[in-house]
């Protein structure tokens, strides 16, 4: 478990992190999204002791990291941005020393088994220097693997992964979240969306949401989106959307589709505008009401701040 | 700091940093030993070990320039401070790994005395001696090469400034030779060269051996202090 309290942050005269206080639990997945320089390394780094935070609170399965950063340190398996590797050594000598330092009892077993999740048996041999950069994330990854850490702290896992071994990752990560407490954090939204059970959105050092992925999706209250493409000229059909209430739309390409967004809209805002432009005599040939998706609410939350 | 002092000592030989070090350093005591030595018929080695203080302050920025900037460069700072070891053992851990390098480049100087001892006779006390000294004088260096580059994120930032501090320490000795009165003794006094001289005449003057412990303790805590003050900047 991870207790956050007024987290603050500052760099120079930069509030990085601006009093953020969340808790994730046991065996949950946390999901981290923010823009670039949102304040989400910074606050992975105070978490696992890299840095120093400038007030606040931080417990790791109720071990203060500034008191006892020692045994903090050992509940932790950390993932930074750019995985810290060595060049010079061979995959197995870097896990080895990674092993080393976390205290690990049996090391050659715990790195077999750690390199056989993450699919790094084939390269153990070769030098960290010469390993492709999906390579150099997967062994990062299983250096904080070692030691069966409670807590993962993985900052960007899938970055430099193909699009096989992101699914592969997600998989992973997903079941690593039954025996562990992990926070992630990712740019992209749908991984966030298919590994994480909570979100939180970061935004100029503030949290600005914190909510399930689904209920994130749902935010927006009773706005609608629909599309639909019509036949009938841009005139007519803006005279017959000019007409409702609470429409506002836009044209999406040459196609006769419009983007259609309703505020306020009842269950039956679907029909009245099928049934508007049927009696206008213009045939909707297809509508579909589009789902907000989790990066509508991220972008809708973090352009205010722009 | 196990791990972290084998990770170190062997990193310097799966980069050329190590064989750099070793070629320059035993090519250089070789030839002063060929010179004052083999050449001169003397079975002391304080004179060779003398000259190689200047000359050492040139050769040992090599194994520390990399210690701490060159981790801060790749980013495997964040492996070693997020690690459940303390920031003390980290800097000793590297400390000793080069101190290890340079034992083990003494150990193949200590050799060639060892051959003389077949052709003359060697004074064992001033020879251990000396060795002791020196060895102890390229402790402080490192030190003061460490504490360098933990100032640093750049491997040439590190070397030169080392060589920068380095460079005043050796003549300072000098520069007392041209002063006078109070600040002849206090710049001898600070001048770890200078207190070279007395193991070089087969004394092992406590005063000297607890000023260059002192020196090396102090660098390796200023070292520790500069690396957890970074955490908080």
């Amino acid at each position: 478990m991870i207790e956050v309290k007024n987290l603050v942050k500052h760099f120079g005269d930069k509030k990085a992190v601006n009093d953020i206080s969340f808790t994730v639990n046991d065996n949950e997945v946390l999901g981290f999204l923010g823009p670039n320089g949102a304040g989400k390394s910074t606050t992975m780094n105070m978490l696992t002791g890299y840095i120093s935070m400038t007030s606040g609170e931080i417990k790791i399965c109720g071990i203060d990291i500034l008191e006892n950063p020692i045994e903090a340190k050992k509940k932790i398996g950390y993932l930074p941005e750019q995985p810290p590797l060595y060049p010079e050594m061979t995959v197995r000598e870097y896990l080895s020393f990674a092993a080393e330092l976390k205290g690990v009892k049996n090391i050659k077993k715990e790195i077999d088994a750690a390199a056989r999740k993450v699919g790094l048996t084939e390269v153990m041999s070769r030098r960290v220097g010469n390993l492709s950069k999906g390579y150099k994330q997967r062994t990062g990854f299983c250096a904080a693997l070692l030691g069966n850490p409670e807590v993962l702290i993985l900052d960007e896992p899938t970055v430099g992964l193909d699009p096989n071994q992101i699914i592969e990752m997600r998989g992973l990560i997903k079941s690593l979240g039954r025996e562990h407490t992990v926070i992630l954090s990712s740019h992209i939204l749908t991984e966030i969306s298919a590994v994480c059970d909570r979100v939180l959105i970061i935004n100029d050092g503030r949290i600005i949401a914190e909510d399930t992925p689904k209920n994130l999706a749902g935010r927006g209250g009773k706005a609608k989106r629909i599309i639909i493409r019509v036949d009938g000229g841009d005139d007519a059909v803006s005279a017959v959307l000019d007409g409702l209430d609470g429409v506002t739309y836009s044209k999406l390409g040459e196609g006769g589709e419009y983007e259609i967004n309703i505020s306020n809209a009842s269950k039956d805002a679907g029909k009245k505008l099928f049934f508007a432009f049927a009696k206008a005599e213009l045939p909707i040939l297809e509508q579909r009401e589009e789902e907000r998706s989790l990066e509508d609410i991220f972008i809708e939350l973090t352009k205010g701040d722009k | 700091m196990k791990a972290i002092f084998k990770r170190e000592l062997r990193s310097y030989f799966l980069t050329m940093t190590g064989y750099i070090f070793l070629t320059m350093f035993l090519l250089l005591a070789g030839l002063l030993f060929c010179l004052f030595n083999l050449a001169g018929s003397v079975t002391s080695v304080k004179g060779v070990l003398g000259l190689l203080t200047t000359w050492e302050a040139f050769i040992l920025p090599i194994l520390t320039m990399r210690m701490f900037a060159e981790d801060r460069r790749l980013k495997t700072d964040q492996l070693l401070m997020t690690a459940p070891v303390p920031v003390k053992s980290v800097v000793l851990g590297k400390f000793f790994a080069a101190f290890a390098m340079v034992t083990g480049a003494l150990l193949i100087m200590l050799l060639y005395t060892v051959t003389l001892a077949f052709f003359g006779t060697v004074n064992w006390a001033e020879t251990i001696s000396s060795f002791a000294g020196f060895w102890l004088l390229c402790g402080v260096i490192l030190a003061i090469g460490a504490f360098m580059s933990a100032l640093t994120d750049s491997m040439i930032v590190a070397a030169f400034s080392t060589y920068a501090v380095l460079i005043v320490t050796v003549f300072l000795g000098n520069i007392a030779a041209v002063a006078s009165g109070v600040l002849q003794s206090v710049l001898l006094w600070l001048s770890p060269m200078s207190r070279f001289d007395d193991f070089g005449r087969g004394i092992l003057d406590p005063s000297a051996l607890v000023y260059y412990i002192s020196l090396i303790v102090l660098f390796i805590v200023l070292t520790v202090k500069v690396t957890e003050r970074r955490r908080f900047a």
